[in-house]
């Protein structure tokens, strides 16, 4: 996942396109969550048939645009090439985004009218799993209202930051997607889904995550502490310049830590350092995020545990303290880190961001049952504790990628589908 | 790097949400779905495989060539070579294969099966033989079978089952008139194409003495006979059979232009209906078979590599050039080529030179080469390595800009 990357020239795309071995029953097509026919795609690009690949991967991917730009390849298209047993994996998602955006620059192609099936769905949720369901629902002959608060976008549009997406970039998609669906912005609180659970044959929650977890620590209420969706949103939406001073650290050590730290060091900061308290090996990030932002100047400390933010109405420091590995390992497999007595150090801060995770925001959720992390459960056809009320995406899983909630949204349309039909 | 594979399995399968845009035609007096079909090969002798690659969207298929009863087909193996280019695997592809095992019985039954299964779709026959009584007992079992149209193979490079071992059939323009004419005589209710060699001193010659006959069509033209290399430590040349070699019929994207040239030789003229074959591997191939006159083009090579899938790329693409160039039907393209094709004494002779753009120039210095040893010493070095044309020298040969590793980067300008 590079930043700022640029789009493959026509020469690039078509140098790389012979690399690909064309594999049958390619072990990518099974790697991507949705499945996009890749070989096919790739040979279209080849043939200089650019707006049939496009077509190939949207048919696939409700998030083209979006995917081809930031989707973790290495994670999974890439990751299984076959090429890479001779040399090099193809540039898979390059060669996609090349697709996409060459088709987005020269007007979208036209769609066929879907099928129309009277039955009425509600999704809640305008992020990439409420997107992907709702698009799957559509072509499936579904009538289709989408609701969110804060319109069509989702993650991508709050707080992925713009050098790694770009508004026009996300538009390209929902341009395309709008027309086949309608969007509301209202919030669904509890009692309005009483409401929804009359008026519509199904429901879908893509309701995400939204709400930053605290670290409880002393001084997190202080000026200058930000949770970093707020962060992030803050940053992005509403196009603040913030200030974050000369000095920021970044508790964290996911990939939305990695996002607030760069960002971070967009805005101005001359030192951003990231406290992690395990070890690399640990970091549940993208290699190549952790070696971008390590590239912007992202210092990363681990092994560090902060125990208190300290400041005067106004953040100065924190408090940190050394820690070990135990051979214990936690409930996600990975070995609990205990701390070092007689370690503490302070670290000057004019802006701390908390990304330690984040919780569903959505009220609606307690109205379901939950899995041991706190997820809304979902039965194998993504349908929750309540009869024809589905869910999918980060709220289902945590933390997730937008592939990955593009395909549980398809994947619940398809049995949302079976179930609409069936009760005729 | 070596992972574990699984056989995958669907999980659930797309729903096509983009129209497919109808490109069907009529050429020949039979109708098609699309300008591509299965040309006589491996890929269409078995009742199994045809089926597969009509039910992917392939328009017809022409089965293997078949030959009277009692002819034994004596292949050897290994048959298949290749030509590799500039690492690049298959640029040209040879083989020593011979017409189908198959029984004529066999075929007439896979004729009729297919053409139950696939009422829409064109289902023809090839045929090879020597005397007259059996080119059209041939003819009228395969048509009684229910074939669309029949193609006759006067052109095998590798067999000799015609009348003159080792010479092809259709290398001799009395031969092949008097041929053709039997075979059309013996045809009452479909089209006859005669599928010739572009091994003669005259194509124009052979075309017209196919006109002559009577003959429907022409299937333009056939593999050519090449020797695929030659292994340099033991001298033995490739397909290897137990230390001996021979000629193959080389087929694929290295016979294409020597394709285009036969194809356009014929259509300019001789008034007949073309098929196109012989190194058509993508839809803007196919773009430029017709555009040179042929009227639907055949597959072979590509799809023995890529398989039947490529026809979606083939339908699609050949969609979307449609929908760009806004043309009704791909008989819009028929013959499009052919008045822009002029002698070399045509030309207006123009003042042209060679423009090298240093945005994108990437400082390789190839052009710089190329014109030093192979043209007219026309380009200078410079000390930041973007080479520049002297107008006095070039002459506007545009090998510079053929060398070239950039797209678009050099030019040939007419010069005021």
């Amino acid at each position: 996942m590079t930043t700022d990357n640029l789009q493959m020239t026509n020469q690039q795309a078509r140098v790389e396109t012979e690399r690909c071995l064309q594999c049958f029953d390619a072990p990518c097509i099974q790697a991507c969550p949705t499945h996009i026919q890749i070989p096919t795609f790739i040979s279209m690009i080849k043939s200089g048939n650019i707006r049939g690949a496009a077509e190939v991967v949207k048919t696939s991917n409700a998030m083209a645009n979006v995917c081809g730009k930031i989707c973790p390849e290495e994670v999974y298209c890439q990751s299984v090439c076959n090429r890479a047993n001779e040399d090099a994996p193809i540039q898979i998602r390059e060669l996609h985004f090349y697709a996409t955006q060459s088709e987005a620059r020269n007007k979208f192609s036209q769609v066929n009218p879907f099928p129309k099936s009277g039955k009425q769905v509600a999704v809640i949720g305008g992020g990439p799993a409420g997107i992907g369901c709702a698009f799957e629902l559509a072509k499936l002959g579904h009538e289709v209202t989408l609701f969110d608060g804060k319109g069509l976008g989702g993650v991508p549009k709050n707080s992925i930051p713009s050098f790694r997406l770009t508004e026009n970039e996300l538009q390209d998609d929902l341009k395309f997607l709008s027309t086949y669906f309608s969007v509301k912005k209202e919030e669904i609180t509890d009692a309005k889904f009483s409401q929804l659970k009359n008026k519509f044959d199904a429901i879908y929650l893509g309701v995400g995550l939204g709400k930053d977890r605290p670290l409880g620590l002393k001084g997190e209420n202080l000026s200058g502490v930000y949770p970093v969706l707020k962060f992030l949103e803050a940053t992005k939406v509403k196009q603040k310049k913030m200030s974050v001073g000369k000095k920021v650290v970044v508790v964290g050590g996911g990939n939305v830590s990695l996002d607030a730290a760069a960002t971070a060091k967009r805005l101005g900061a001359s030192e951003v350092i990231l406290i992690y308290r395990r070890s690399e090996a640990e970091m549940k990030v993208w290699k190549s995020e952790l070696e971008e932002a390590r590239k912007q100047g992202v210092e990363i400390h681990f092994l560090t545990n902060p125990f208190e933010i300290i400041g005067n109405m106004k953040v100065s420091g924190i408090k940190c303290r050394r820690t070990t590995l135990s051979k214990k390992k936690d409930a996600s497999g990975r070995p609990i880190p205990v701390e070092v007595k007689g370690s503490d150090f302070i670290l000057d801060a004019d802006t701390v961001i908390i990304a330690i995770g984040q919780s569903i925001g959505s009220d609606i959720v307690n109205r379901f049952k939950r899995n041991s992390k706190g997820f809304i459960a979902v039965d194998k056809n993504y349908q929750t504790s309540m009869k024809s009320v589905f869910a999918g995406g980060d709220a289902i899983s945590g933390e997730g990628t937008i592939v990955q909630s593009v395909a549980h949204g398809k994947q619940a349309a398809h049995a949302i589908n079976k179930i609409l039909l069936g009760k005729k | 790097m070596k992972k574990s594979k699984v056989i995958s399995e669907n999980i659930y399968s797309e729903i096509p949400i983009y129209p497919l845009r109808d490109l069907s035609y009529d050429f020949l007096g039979l109708h098609w779905e699309n300008p591509f079909i299965l040309a006589a090969a491996p890929s269409t002798d078995e009742l199994e495989i045809v089926r597969r690659g009509l039910q992917m969207g392939w328009a017809g298929a022409i089965l293997k060539t078949t030959s009277i009863e009692g002819n034994v087909v004596d292949l050897a193996y290994p048959m298949m070579s290749t030509f590799n280019h500039d690492g690049k695997k298959l640029f040209g592809m040879g083989n020593i294969d011979l017409i189908s095992e198959h029984h004529i019985d066999k075929v007439e039954y896979n004729v009729r099966k297919l053409k139950k299964e696939f009422p829409e779709k064109i289902v023809a026959a090839s045929i090879m033989a020597g005397r007259k009584e059996d080119w059209q007992r041939l003819v009228e079992r395969l048509e009684k079978a229910g074939v669309d149209f029949i193609e006759c193979s006067f052109s095998c490079p590798q067999g000799n089952i015609g009348e003159d071992p080792g010479k092809m059939l259709a290398q001799s323009i009395s031969a092949t008139e008097l041929t053709a004419k039997w075979v059309k005589e013996a045809a009452r209710r479909v089209p006859v194409s005669i599928k010739i060699t572009p091994h003669v001193t005259d194509i124009v010659d052979v075309a017209k003495a196919v006109k002559r006959s009577g003959a429907d069509a022409l299937t333009a033209a056939n593999s050519l006979q090449a020797l695929m290399g030659v292994d340099i430590r033991t001298f033995v040349p490739y397909p290897q059979l137990n230390g001996k070699s021979t000629y193959s019929g080389m087929t694929g994207p290295a016979i294409k232009p020597l394709t285009l040239r036969t194809i356009s030789e014929i259509a300019r003229n001789v008034d007949i209906p073309i098929l196109g074959t012989g190194g058509a591997s993508t839809w803007s191939d196919a773009v430029e078979f017709m555009a040179v006159g042929a009227g639907v083009v055949q597959y072979c090579t590509a799809v023995m590599h890529y398989g039947f899938r490529i026809i979606d790329d083939l339908k699609s693409g050949m969609s979307h050039y449609l929908d760009e160039m806004k043309f009704k039907s791909v008989m819009d393209i028929y013959r499009k080529a052919l008045p822009h094709i002029a002698t070399h004494d045509e030309f207006t002779r123009r003042k042209i030179r060679s423009h090298i753009n240093e945005a994108t120039c990437i400082q390789c210095e190839a052009c710089y080469l190329a014109c030093r040893d192979g043209g007219h010493m026309a380009i200078d070095r410079n000390p930041n390595r973007i080479p520049k044309v002297d107008w006095d020298k070039c002459v506007g040969c545009g090998l510079c800009e053929h060398v070239c590793p950039v797209d678009g980067c050099i030019e040939m300008r007419i010069m005021k």
